[in-house]
């Protein structure tokens, strides 16, 4: 309690639920000045609600938050900057129609009382800019041409332009390239000298070691344990990171595997994948896993119809296939269970028989209308077999917890039979039963004969689960491991792009 | 349905490319429509004629305006972003109210501050229905302009009240360095508009309400005051807009609810004119000498005003359909 | 703790259900004591067949639309050109189911048009039906000699219209017994077809439409057509009862078209656009409607009461669903 004067953030017995899920639980987060602090878990551990509950974007319904000293009670997103902590978000918080200039100094604008002097503005960003970055952008460009990168770098020399005294980075690095990573690593050494605390939340274990002077380990909502990476090995916080406690998660299972479903062959898209190819055979759980940003997720789209390979091609079931849009994959008995449940997954206020239906109403139709006694002893099946906790099939998603609505999302595609499952992070915030159930179901599915693609940056599931898994790094797919073969540190290592890892290194 | 690809390094290349030939095909469609005015309407470039437009188009241009800092402000997503429906009939509400307490041998101070106070509350009306309950812009400006048009009707009973005083002829007739007043309306507005929506802090921060809501919260920005601002200016510049309108016709007449269309053309149209496709000062002041010179074109080549509507209709598909074909579609 | 919110919640949301179920009946017996003209079945007839059907009928193609997250602000150019191009026809003349089939096409053309914009084009559902509502309006100027209106009074004519608006069948004219029809047909087709379920799912989550296989712009461009051609039914009913075309007169019936639907949402927990809800708030708009004028309200004060109407049930509606989120 003493030494608390040099501490710039303390955050104390933070907890928060929603509604059944508790995202923290008397989680502590204490953050020197002058330091870069590290903040580690896996997704659903905590790290992005701590985060939110620092930047006042939600309340934490216990706990205190002190900033340089002082216990602040009352933080909203407009206070929080007086305050003197900058937050670098994963999702880019800029506006898109603003310029350079204009957004990194919104709300300090150069100038002469009211007026805003722009070519001041213009200049002395394209000066920040050079002077952090080396990076030589005319400061007139709107925010929407920006590539990723350079909206992430702008971001950062916003706040840097306040003269934070607290810089709070989400995943900064996940889609800058190497040159622009080793000057964001200068730039935040050089704030470290001059007393400002930094709090850095990174997948890359590298880049934690390399820049960390402590870290926080996250898991199940709250902190494990403050460690330093000079004296704690990468395996040791990785080992912390991932409950071991979980042996018996993962179902076992022994399935024949049947022809080859899924072929994909040399299958790229500008700016995103290069040169991709593999194949699942009916009845495999193919694991696919790569860092924010590694092109995984426009990989899966182009699967599902929902972008478009620059080359390359794929066959389902032998026939060569180019899907223009979703309509021609669901058609060919392709699955997409989304990231974002919420917005592409089920409709949250729809019931759960509308949204389980919807995929596949020719099924429970007649000329056109829905014939509602096939329809509802579908649904009730489904209901049961996936043991989806809902009051009754006409209850809105809405009401649903994580885990059933996810329930409610594959139950969609169970309706449709369909051949291809790509699940793109079917776990993220769903509770550890119902992960337990959606694995057991995968393995069911695989059982029947179906073939799964299953995207997740949850690596001990992937590990647990999958037959292989499959690693793309950067656009490239780098290793294929088999399971047994595999272990999550080999996965994170490989995923994170260490050169120095068996497997099939392709790059 | 706007779930398409995601944007790559060369679609933005193109979108970007695609925006300037936005831009410039505007502009030139524009130049293109006035130079056939040219060589076809006698007249139509003489100096006299296109001080008339200018003159003619005061109060469309303040009531532009107005919708167009509504738009900015609200974002430029016109089904859920910023809209003030109520603008129109607004004006026609102040003009009535300017009329009447005009007749009422009101002094002209008291009846331009009731006409202020007018607008300011039809504005609040809308900010309290769009900032406190959430109510979607559209469908609460919607049922405000039937209320404030009933107001109308219920003032003037549906009939033209006539006003005669000095300060209404002196500003309809009136005219500094050979320029009438109402045109010096139009030019003092747009330079004011131009200077505050670009040159100050408060036009920048309204351009990142309207653009990203978050961000701006994020940076500190009370989204919710420059919200209720737009509005309460939206009232304003009706209430101003009244005055020329009466000053124009010497009186107050029903049926000023028609201008809407013309407004909310003339602040959409002007979108087209800024590579983010948000409204701008500039942009808004030339859609609506646009829409001057249109109207006035017609008018001097004979042709019927009947079809002025319709080629503002396509104009504004035009645009718009070439913009959301252009814009990067995200997601 | 978030039980017990939820509880409160589910509680507000079920009062308001039946606040304008209350709302109506309480100013239906307001009116009947307040004008003895009211509770009359000749006036309760003429609400009914004068200021319900048409009314109705546009606003069951306004419900499709709002329930697939959108909105037609061109109605009343569908309601103008199927009634244009019916009593030309009739004028010209052809026989009357020519001139009913002229009707459906001039506002099926209408619809295409809109779903064009608005699929093909990807122009917001607002910009594009606003952009034909201009061209619309144009388009009957331009062939009315800006806006004379075509009287077809002549006794044959009469006879007609009579037929179709008048004739009775069991009790009620047939232009009662088209509203029922429409209704059943949209019922059918919002509530009970699979096509009923996509529009649900365009307005509930457009994403997740897209994301599960459904031909998006294929079934969005029904819904356009399908609400331009029910303006269309109302076009054709407005011409036989006021037995001429006057130019832009469908555009009355925008606000309260939207204003009836989002009434009617306010009978759904779930705030659903419906058939039920609809009709209910149309009704609730013609009985106040009336009601006012039979206690000596104006025209004008009229119109500022529906709209200080609409504004409380958004209020209402925008404000518990705001709380819900």
């Amino acid at each position: 309690m003493t030494q608390q004067s040099n501490l710039a953030i303390n955050m104390h017995g933070i907890s928060k639920s929603f509604g059944p899920i508790k995202a923290l639980v008397d989680a502590n987060l204490q953050v020197e000045r002058g330091s870069i602090h590290g903040l580690v878990g896996q997704n659903g551990a905590g790290k992005s609600t701590i985060i939110k509950a620092l930047a006042g974007m939600l309340k934490p319904d216990a706990g205190s938050i002190e900033i340089n000293g002082k216990t602040v009670t009352r933080l909203t997103p407009a206070n929080i900057e007086r305050l003197g902590v900058h937050f670098i978000h994963q999702d880019r918080l800029l506006v898109p129609t603003a310029t350079i200039g204009e957004a990194i100094f919104l709300r300090n604008e150069p100038g002469f009382g009211i007026f805003v002097n722009h070519r001041k503005m213009a200049r002395r960003a394209r000066e920040l800019l050079k002077q952090y970055f080396d990076l030589d952008l005319p400061a007139g460009t709107l925010i929407q041409d920006l590539t990723t990168a350079q909206q992430k770098i702008v971001q950062i020399t916003r706040a840097l332009a306040q003269n934070a005294s607290v810089l709070v980075l989400d995943e900064p690095t996940a889609a800058l390239v190497k040159r622009e990573v080793v000057s964001l690593f200068n730039v935040l050494r050089r704030l470290k000298q001059d007393g400002i605390a930094v709090i850095f939340i990174s997948h890359y274990m590298q880049e934690i070691e390399d820049i960390c002077d402590t870290v926080t380990v996250m898991r199940n909502g709250t902190d494990v344990g403050v460690v330093s990476p000079k004296t704690t090995s990468i395996d040791e916080i990785v080992r912390m990171m991932i409950n071991r406690d979980v042996g018996e998660m993962f179902p076992k299972r022994t399935v024949a595997v049947g022809e080859t479903v899924l072929n994909v062959s040399n299958l790229s898209r500008e700016g995103h994948f290069d040169d991709i190819s593999f194949d699942i055979k009916a009845g495999e759980v193919v694991g696919i896993t790569g860092l924010l940003g590694s092109g995984v997720k426009e990989l899966i789209h182009c699967l599902f119809g929902l972008a478009k390979p620059d080359s390359g091609a794929f066959t389902i079931d032998g026939t060569a296939t180019n899907f223009s849009s979703p309509v021609s994959a669901v058609s060919r008995n392709v699955a997409l269970v989304p990231e974002d449940r919420r917005a592409h997954g089920v409709a949250l206020s729809l019931s759960v028989r509308e949204n389980i239906s919807i995929a596949s109403l020719d099924r429970y139709s007649r000329n056109g209308f829905v014939t509602p006694g096939p329809e509802k002893s579908a649904v009730d099946g489904f209901i049961r077999e996936l043991s989806i906790k809902t009051p009754h099939r006409d209850a809105l998603v809405r009401t649903l917890s994580g885990g059933n609505q996810q329930k409610v999302a594959l139950a969609k595609w169970l309706s449709c039979q369909s051949k291809l499952y790509v699940l793109d992070e079917p776990t993220v915030a769903v509770d550890v039963g119902a992960k337990i159930e959606i694995y057991t179901l995968l393995n069911r599915l695989a059982a029947e004969g179906a073939a799964i693609l299953f995207m997740s940056s949850d690596l001990l599931e992937l590990v647990g689960i999958c037959d292989r898994v499959l690693v793309v790094y950067r656009g490239e797919l780098t290793h294929e491991f088999q399971a047994g073969d595999v272990d999550s540190d080999r996965l994170l290592a490989a995923a994170s792009g260490a050169r120095s890892q068996t497997g099939r290194a392709a790059a | 349905m706007d779930d398409q690809t995601q944007g790559g390094k060369t679609t933005r290349r193109r979108a970007s490319i695609g925006s300037w030939g936005i831009r410039l095909g505007a502009i030139s469609c524009f130049a293109v429509i006035l130079a056939y005015f040219a060589f076809t309407a006698p007249g139509f470039l003489s100096f006299y004629n296109i001080l008339n437009v200018v003159e003619q188009s005061a109060i469309l241009g303040v009531l532009a305006f107005g919708m167009s800092v509504v738009i900015i402000g609200g974002g430029s997503d016109v089904q859920t972003g910023g809209i003030d429906l109520s603008l129109a009939a607004n004006t026609g509400l102040c003009a009535a109210v300017f009329a009447t307490t005009s007749n009422a041998g009101y002094p002209v101070p008291t009846a331009v501050l009731a006409v202020v106070a007018t607008g300011l509350t039809v504005g609040l009306l809308n900010a309290i229905a769009v900032v406190r309950l959430n109510i979607l812009p559209l469908l609460a400006t919607l049922a405000v302009m039937n209320v404030v048009a009933g107001s109308e009707l219920i003032l003037t009973q549906n009939t033209v009240i006539s006003v005669a005083s000095e300060f209404v002829s002196g500003l309809a007739m009136g005219s500094f360095i050979g320029v009438s007043f109402m045109a010096w309306t139009l030019i003092v507005f747009t330079a004011l508009m131009i200077c505050v929506l670009h040159f100050t802090g408060i036009g920048l921060r309204l351009y990142a309400v309207g653009g990203h809501p978050e961000a701006a919260r994020a940076a500190g920005i009370g989204v919710g005051r420059y919200l209720t601002s737009t509005y309460l200016f939206s009232g304003l510049c009706a209430a101003i807009a009244s005055i020329l309108l009466v000053s124009r016709l010497s009186a107050s007449t029903p049926g000023s609810g028609e201008l809407l269309l013309s407004v909310l053309a003339a602040a959409l149209l002007g979108t087209v004119f800024s590579r983010r496709f948000v409204p701008t000062a500039g942009g808004t002041i030339l859609s609506t000498l646009f829409i001057g010179f249109l109207a006035n074109g017609f008018q001097l080549l004979n042709v019927s005003s009947y079809w002025v509507n319709g080629v503002q209709g396509t104009l504004i598909l035009l645009v718009v359909a070439a913009t959301s074909l252009a814009k990067p579609s995200e997601r | 703790m978030s039980m017990i919110k939820k509880l409160n919640l589910s509680d507000a949301a079920e009062v308001s259900r039946f606040a304008v179920l209350l709302a109506f009946v309480l100013l239906f017996v307001f009116f009947s004591l307040a004008s003895p003209s009211f509770f009359s079945t000749a006036n309760l007839f003429n609400v009914l067949v004068n200021n319900v059907v048409l009314l109705a009928i546009i606003a069951f193609g306004m419900t499709i639309v709002i329930s697939a997250g959108g909105i037609d602000l061109s109605v009343g150019v569908s309601v103008d050109v199927a009634s244009l191009a019916f009593i030309a026809l009739l004028a010209s003349g052809s026989g009357v189911g020519i001139a009913v089939c002229g009707g459906l096409t001039a506002a099926l053309i209408v619809g295409v048009l809109n779903a064009v914009l608005i699929t093909r084009l990807r122009i917001s559902p607002f910009l594009a039906t606003l952009g034909v509502l201009f061209i619309g309006q144009s388009v009957q100027q331009i062939a009315t000699g800006g806006g004379q209106p075509i009287y077809l009074v002549t006794g044959e004519f009469a006879k007609l219209f009579n037929a179709i608006v008048r004739t009775q069948f069991i009790g009620l004219p047939t232009s009662v017994w088209i509203l029922v029809l429409c209704a059943i047909a949209v019922y059918l087709l919002l509530h009970r077809s699979v096509f009923g379920r996509y529009v649900r799912a365009f307005g509930a989550q457009p994403g997740v439409a897209w994301y599960s296989g459904i031909r998006v712009p294929f079934n969005m461009s029904m819904v356009y057509i399908a609400c331009a051609l029910l303006c269309g039914i109302a076009g054709i009913l407005l011409s036989s009862t006021v037995r001429s075309y006057v130019p832009l007169s469908g555009n009355a019936f925008l606000l309260d078209a939207v204003g009836a639907t989002f009434i009617g949402t306010t009978i759904s927990t779930e705030r659903r656009p419906s058939v039920i809800g609809t009709l209910l708030g149309v009704m609730l708009l013609a009985v106040v409607k009336n009601g006012l004028l039979l206690i000596g309200w104006n025209f004008y004060w009229q119109q500022v009461g529906i709209g200080a109407l609409v504004f409380l049930v958004l209020a209402l509606s925008f404000g518990l669903r705001g709380r819900a989120h």
